[in-house]
């Protein structure tokens, strides 16, 4: 493969509230036993990309654990790798990652030593398949500098939660607006960018001499004009978890049935690591009712519309409606949930009862 | 130098003849059981659960999907530097080149591999049979004993004893006398097949025996030691040990993990069961899905019923299928309003619509009553059945069978219908 992978997983979001008290959003648990960053991870292993860096800084211990061995994801080990990148005081730097570009600044020794001509940047929070040989293919076909993955979303949708992209008709990107008060269209960025590695040393050793930190503010923004920056669009599934709406939505999307076809069972796969769990047990008064329940979890009572992280124990006369319940939880007995996700490796008293109302509750 | 105190040597080599078409493709070891596992996980997880780092695995009939489910033993973390997991097959050799014809004589051809760890004591395990057991343990009383062989037993009710190779036990737990299949058993431990040698012990025994046809633990090795006057002890075990030999035992063992709280708890924190995982996204229940009593794989999609039933990941169960009392593995599909009640469908196999697999009246097996027994119908790896026949008990269907060769969409009580070419 012509490129190396690099996941900007550092960073915090308010707007996912409690649940990013004790992970990063990468870590975030998704579709019952898969996390957010499984899905970029998947899509460079499945384009063939062997070498990755994650570089994390916000509650970083917890995605350690889960990125313990390249080997989840089928990277290689002697050929490339997966390498965990927290910031580090080094000589010449004694700052924790204060942006997107310092992260890679402070990591651009092991750009440098790569060999490969291109270089794909991800968020860890991108819940997707994408085909990154496609679009290298396209890039170098536009004669690109700079190439970003954006997405047409529904009118009904927040663009201005986003960056703000308006292409033309060749798809070059004309106007690039970050998090704007109005949004200018509903094509937005979707936080994945492919670029010639030496561009990329080069224009970031020139933004952060210029104490400027944040890639897209400071340095696709700046360039838009000087650097020939292409839109490639995404027709499939692209959902985003940035917060707790979104998350929960996203969660909710697995329970149709084209979602799950199109990421469980068509080519590629998406890879994770895995569990020694056993199989899902369900006892006598076990209701189960469009849901999807992973594995090590025992189920006593009923659940609806619902997803059921690994190693869940659901008492008996429970009912869980429209909720998310997190790895490790143990719901006592004639427990209601309705609306809520609760926290992982929790444990929820006999009898008690949350709603969610108007909002979703989070259990912690 | 390499030194290992003690090493397992796990026999994975037999057909399993009695489990009838679930053994047609693969060793018995490798076939599937608890919704997730294959049977040659228990052994293997109690090997690195007791601490023992290094496994030799002895195969011969059907290796493939043994082979490639070992691999290099990283779900058990018996990829090692040193020791680790070995499969071991038989191999040709200047002079005299033969399969393994014997538990015993399969051991005896793999004395170097034993020798290059400079054992102390060899552990001769089974691949056939469920339970957690402490190997650790086991040991300690051999010490303790001063024993050269500890032959694991557990007490079996004293009606059934004449259907196990019986050990007559002094106080002390010394072995004084064997008993093979007794007529008048005069105890109710039987041998669970599971034995520690001290190495000199097993070495001089199996040299010694070396000349013997079809070798076997049970019929010479144990014997020889016995007259020999080596010191035998008894370990007695008092946990879950099932031997899932016949379709009955192997149906039952699994039906038991349904209950709610099974004899045998694959639950617990403590001693996990590890097997090669695929990655598999969570099982989907759909809304007119009902499911009772069940262990349910990942990856799963049930749309249908199910009850008492364990169900491998990756199969689908179609809106309005009812599954019943039944074992369903890996990536079977049964299609909308079929029907299953007491069967057995193995990996890959499809189930037409509105199929019905064990119906009718029970009557004997009328090719291999001894194996197609138990009221049960089995149906074959990858086999296909199409829509609308019906399949009585007692029964065993493989390969891609078609309309025609139901007389009447009947596959009566008693029958085998053999497409696949796997029942001898």
């Amino acid at each position: 493969m012509r490129a190396v992978g690099m996941i900007l997983a550092g960073g915090n979001n308010y707007r996912m509230r409690e649940l990013s008290n004790k992970r990063a959003i990468a870590a975030m648990p998704i579709a019952g036993s898969f996390r957010s960053i499984d899905f970029p991870l998947s899509s460079m292993s499945n384009s063939g990309i062997q070498k990755v860096a994650v570089l994390t800084q916000y509650n970083s211990r917890s995605l350690n654990e889960h990125l313990s061995s390249s080997k989840w994801w089928d990277f290689g080990r002697k050929q490339g790798g997966l390498f965990v990148f927290p910031p580090m005081v080094t000589q010449e730097n004694s700052f924790w990652y204060r942006g997107t570009a310092d992260a890679i600044h402070q990591n651009l020794d092991f750009l440098r030593e790569c060999h490969e001509p291109y270089v794909v940047i991800a968020s860890g929070d991108g819940i997707y398949k994408l085909d990154y040989e496609k679009v290298l293919e396209y890039h170098t076909e536009k004669n690109a500098d700079v190439t970003i993955i954006c997405k047409d979303i529904a009118g009904t949708d927040d663009a201005t939660r986003f960056g703000v992209l308006r292409l033309d008709e060749d798809n070059r990107i004309v106007q690039f607006d970050e998090k704007p008060m109005a949004a200018s269209s509903q094509t937005i960025s979707c936080g994945i960018y492919v670029i010639r590695r030496r561009q990329l040393i080069e224009l970031i050793e020139k933004s952060i001499q210029e104490d400027r930190y944040d890639f897209v503010k400071d340095v696709l923004i700046r360039c838009k004009d000087a650097k020939r920056i292409y839109g490639y669009r995404l027709d499939s599934y692209w959902s985003n978890i940035a917060s707790v709406e979104s998350y929960y939505r996203t969660n909710m999307d697995f329970l149709k049935k084209e979602v799950r076809d199109y990421f469980f069972r068509e080519y590629p796969d998406v890879h994770s690591k895995v569990d020694d769990n056993p199989p899902a047990k369900y006892n006598p008064g076990s209701a189960v009712k469009n849901s999807l329940i992973a594995g090590g979890s025992i189920i006593n009572g009923t659940v609806e519309n619902s997803l059921i992280f690994k190693k869940v124990f659901v008492g008996s006369n429970c009912v869980i409606r429209n909720s998310i319940v997190l790895n490790g939880v143990h719901l006592g007995d004639d427990v209601y949930l309705e609306n809520c996700i609760v926290e992982s490796r929790n444990t929820i008293r006999s009898g008690s009862r949350y709603v969610g109302e108007g909002e979703i509750r989070i259990v912690t | 130098m390499i030194k290992k105190e003690m090493i397992a040597m796990l026999l994975a080599g037999g057909q399993g003849s009695r489990l009838g078409v679930l053994t047609a493709k693969v060793a018995k070891p490798a076939v599937a059981f608890g919704g997730k596992y294959r049977i040659i996980d228990f052994p293997l997880s109690n090997c690195i659960n007791s601490g023992i780092d290094t496994v030799g695995v002895l195969t011969q009939y059907q290796p493939l999907r043994l082979n490639t489910h070992i691999g290099i033993g990283i779900p058990w973390d018996l990829d090692r530097n040193v020791g680790g997991v070995t499969v071991l097959p038989p191999y040709e050799k200047t002079g005299k080149t033969e399969w393994y014809t014997g538990t015993a004589n399969a051991i005896y051809q793999n004395l170097a591999y034993m020798e290059s760890f400079h054992p102390d004591y060899v552990l001769i395990l089974s691949g056939d049979h469920i339970y957690k057991m402490d190997y650790e343990i086991m040991l300690d009383y051999h010490k303790a004993h001063q024993a050269d062989v500890t032959i694991a037993v557990m007490p079996v009710p004293m009606e059934e004893a004449s259907r196990f190779g019986i050990v007559v036990t002094d106080q002390d737990g010394r072995i004084v006398e064997f008993q093979e299949k007794p007529q008048a058993p005069k105890s109710n431990l039987a041998s669970m097949g599971i034995y520690i040698f001290s190495w000199q012990a097993l070495k001089e025994a199996l040299i010694e025996l070396s000349e013997q046809s079809n070798c076997d633990f049970g019929k010479h090795v144990i014997p020889y030691c016995h007259r020999k006057g080596e010191k035998l002890a008894a370990y007695e075990f008092h946990g879950y040990w099932k031997d899932v030999g016949t379709l009955g035992s192997y149906w039952e063992a699994n039906m038991g993990l349904t209950a709610i709280i099974p004899e045998f708890n694959l639950y617990e924190e403590f001693w996990n069961v590890y097997t090669k995982n695929d990655i598999l996204p969570p099982q989907y229940i759909a809304s007119e899905a009902y499911i009772l009593d069940s262990l349910i794989g990942d990856g799963t999609e049930i749309y249908g019923k199910v009850y008492k039933s364990v169900i491998s990941p990756g199969v689908i169960i179609e809106p309005g299928a009812l599954v019943r009392d039944s074992i369903i593995m890996q990536n079977a599909v049964i299609k909308a309003g079929a029907l299953i009640d007491k069967a057995i469908i193995a990996e890959n196999a499809v189930v037409g619509e509105r199929a019905q697999v064990g119906v009718g009246v029970e009557l004997p097996n009328k090719v291999k009553p001894s194996v197609y027994s138990f009221g049960l119908a089995v149906i074959g790896e990858s086999a296909v059945i199409p829509a609308d026949v019906s399949i009585g008990r007692n029964t065993a269907v493989t390969g891609v069978t078609v309309k025609e060769d139901y007389p009447n969409g009947v596959l009566g009580s008693g029958e085998i219908l053999d497409k696949a070419g796997d029942v001898v």
